[in-house]
This record gives C-alpha cells, sequence and structure tokens, in this order.
C-alpha cells in the first residue's frame, strides 16, 4: 500500500491495471483448482481435490437448498459455487507473498506498466477494489430482480407497492442498501486486511525474524476473515434472490 | 489515493466474473453436479433394492417358518395318532387276552365239575356196592341163625306187593 494506484487507459476510459492483472490470476487458479478436481470425475470413491470440490458443493447446497428449495436452487448453483469460490481466492490472494520476485522490474518490462503492478510484497486481492465488489453486487442485483421478474413476472414488482404505496420509497432503498452493503462490506474488510498489512511490513525491523509472529497472526486472522466474508457474501446473495423469488403464502 | 474509486474497472470485473462463471460452470460444476446426482440417485436405487430384497427375504422366512410349523403340527398329529392306536391296541390284545383267560377258567370249571360228578359217581357205586355187600354179610347171618324168617316173608310180600 501506499504506492500511487496503476491506471490503465483506453480513450477516455480507466482501469485499475493491478486490479484486473490480480482478477485474471485469480481466475485461473480457480479454473485450475476446478478442473484439477473434476479432471477424474467419479462417482465411486473420490481423489482428494474431488473431495474438496465436493465439500464446497455440499456447503453451498445447503445454503441455495435451505432457502430457495431444490428446484430454484439448482439453477443457482453453479453461479453460486462460482462466486464462493471466486471470493474465496480473491481474498486469499492479497495474502500470498509476491511470487515474481520483481522479475519485471528486473527485466524493465514497462508493458501494460507489468513492473509497477508486482511491486509490492504482497500480492493483491481483487476483492480489495470497490470495483470488484462493486461489480458482484450488481450481478447479484441483477440476480435479484432478473429472477424475481422470472418466477414471479408482473407481480414481482407489485410488492414494491405493499403494502401501501408509500412504502415505494422504503422499498426503493432496501434494494438499493442490499448491493451497496453486499459491496462495502466484502470490500471493507478485505482492503483493510491489506492496508494492515502493509502496515506491518512497514514495521522496523520486520525484515528479521522478529516481525514475522505480527504477520503470522495477522495472516492468519485474514485468512478466517476471508473465508467468513466469501461465506456471508453467498449466504447473502441467496438470502437476497431468496426474497425475491420465493413466495409468500401468509 | 482514494480507495474508493470507480471506474471502467467495474465492467470489466463483471464480465470477467461471468466468463469464469461460464467456464467454471461448463467445465466443472454441471459435470460434477451431474455425477453427485447420479451417485445420489445410484445409492437410492440400491437402497431401494436393499429395502425390496430384505422385504422378500422375509417373506421366504414368513413361509418358511409357516412350513416348518405345519411340518411339527403333522407330525406331533402322526405321533398322535400312533400312540392312540397303540394304547387301543393293547387294550384289545389286553381284552382278548381276559376273554380266553375265562374260557380257558370255564372249560376248567366244567372240567373239574365233571371230574368231581364221576368222581361221585364212582364212589356212589363203590358205596352201593359196599352196601350191596355188607347187607349180603348181614343178611347171610341172619338168614344162618333162622331167626328172621318172617323178615324174609315180609321182604317178599313187599317185593311181590311192588307194581311189576
Amino acid at each position: 500500500m501506499g504506492e500511487e494506484t496503476i491506471i490503465w487507459k483506453l480513450g477516455s476510459m480507466a482501469f485499475h491495471g493491478k486490479t484486473l492483472v490480480m482478477t485474471w490470476m485469480v481466475m485461473v487458479a480457480v479454473i485450475i483448482f476446478c478442473l484439477i478436481g473434476v479432471r477424474k470425475l467419479t462417482s465411486g470413491s473420490p481423489g482428494k481435490m474431488q473431495n474438496v470440490l465436493e465439500m464446497i458443493v455440499d456447503l453451498v447446497n445447503g445454503i441455495a437448498h435451505g432457502n430457495l428449495g431444490s428446484e430454484k436452487g439448482r439453477v443457482m448453483m453453479p453461479y453460486l459455487l462460482s462466486l464462493i469460490t471466486f471470493v474465496f481466492f480473491s481474498n486469499m490472494w492479497g495474502l500470498l507473498p509476491n511470487f515474481t520476485f520483481k522479475v519485471f522490474e528486473h527485466l524493465h518490462i514497462e508493458f501494460a506498466q507489468l513492473d509497477k503492478i508486482f511491486e509490492g510484497s504482497s500480492f493483491m486481492s481483487p476483492t480489495a477494489d470497490i470495483n470488484t465488489t462493486l461489480a458482484l453486487a450488481l450481478l447479484t442485483f441483477i440476480l435479484i430482480i432478473a429472477l424475481g421478474v422470472k418466477y414471479k413476472g408482473r407481480h414481482y414488482f407489485g410488492h414494491f407497492f405493499e403494502p401501501n404505496p408509500v412504502f415505494f420509497i422504503i422499498h426503493v432503498i432496501d434494494m438499493l442498501s442490499k448491493p451497496m452493503t453486499l459491496a462495502f462490506r466484502l470490500f471493507g474488510n478485505i482492503y483493510a486486511g491489506e492496508v494492515l498489512i502493509g502496515v506491518i511490513l512497514m514495521l522496523p525491523g520486520v525484515w528479521i525474524f522478529a516481525g514475522a509472529p505480527f504477520d503470522a497472526i495477522w495472516l492468519a486472522f485474514s485468512i478466517f476473515i476471508g473465508c467468513i466474508q466469501a461465506y456471508v457474501f453467498t449466504v447473502l446473495t441467496t438470502a437476497y434472490v431468496a426474497q425475491a423469488v420465493v413466495s409468500e403464502e401468509h | 489515493m482514494n480507495p474508493i474509486d470507480i471506474n471502467f474497472t467495474l465492467p470489466v470485473q463483471m464480465i470477467s466474473f461471468l466468463i469464469l462463471v461460464w467456464i467454471l460452470a461448463k467445465f466443472a460444476w454441471k459435470p460434477l453436479l451431474k455425477m453427485m446426482d447420479n451417485r445420489r440417485s445410484f445409492i437410492e436405487e440400491s437402497l431401494a433394492q436393499a429395502q425390496a430384497e430384505r422385504e422378500q427375504a422375509e417373506q421366504i422366512k414368513r413361509e418358511y417358518q409357516a412350513e416348518m410349523l405345519k411340518a411339527r403340527q403333522d407330525a406331533q398329529e402322526v405321533i398322535a395318532k400312533a400312540t392312540k392306536v397303540s394304547e387301543e391296541r393293547a387294550v384289545e390284545i389286553m381284552e382278548a387276552a381276559k376273554e380266553e383267560a375265562d374260557k380257558i377258567k370255564k372249560a376248567a370249571i366244567v372240567d373239574i365239575e365233571r371230574e368231581k360228578e364221576k368222581a361221585l359217581a364212582e364212589v356212589r357205586i363203590q358205596i352201593a356196592d359196599l352196601s350191596v355187600a355188607v347187607a349180603e354179610k348181614i343178611i347171610k347171618q341172619k338168614l344162618d341163625l333162622n331167626a328172621e324168617s318172617q323178615l324174609i316173608d315180609q321182604f317178599i310180600q313187599e317185593v311181590g306187593e311192588l307194581p311189576c
């Protein structure tokens, strides 16, 4: 932290280069992780990686089927599984040391400012950028409305005016606050974690052995937070979709 | 630097994530979920099959037990019948033996009676002979004495009066 934000420019559009590079690295990692898991797919006795994937599937299955019922839950499963693995890997990514060993800087590769992107002592969590978390939250928002309309038709918009048209404004605020809280909760947790890692690494003497315990403790706590936040994001997405989709019969 | 800086990274992230979802859904989650469904249905089928087989086994066991019970009852009946027949036979034999014994007893009694009669008759004959002999002797004595001529006469007379 403390280094300047790397901006890519395409015409008048600005992009956070570091976030994008890290996101794509995470995507590659997630894809490799999942493909190793399904490489030798068997319904007999699964291998270790398949077991890990099945545990994730069971976890998400519990969340989705509990909230949505088995039919609608089945539709949501691939999205939710991708979401939880991506957010989890993203949260963990910022805890990894920079394994490129500043090779881009040594070789003076300045293409797309790669030398600056891989400058820090750690990687960066894509979820430590509000753009990433807001993107995921907006996808959740779109999903809520899309599935609400799909399963309830025009009645879905009817609930904005219940029990009284005056409540419309409250429903709109409620609706907008959902992606906002989702995005800022995840961003805040992970960003704060990375800032603190940066601060710990700036402590005097951290590069000798004495500073290691602080870093280790905070990394462990960050892993815990990363797991919790990935779970929370998935659970809340499911719960919001369930609110919109499941017909309430009072 | 402002950490909350929303720019065009956001749509790129959305597209990136959707691509990730698409790739993972196609290559990882769908096959995995399908396999898990297959496994579940396989387990359900196996359980149902096991249930059916257990019921079948129970059925067979019940039938077997019923047959066993029937066989045991039959055997009991046979034994009871045999016991009854043997008892009846024993009674019959006993009765027959008793009858036989009675017959033999009666025959013996008859024999004894007859022997007795015979003996008595013989005795009577001997007594008569003896009486006659005794009477002869006495008569001979009296006649010798001639004292009883009157008696003889009377006797003759009496004989003569008997209807011939």
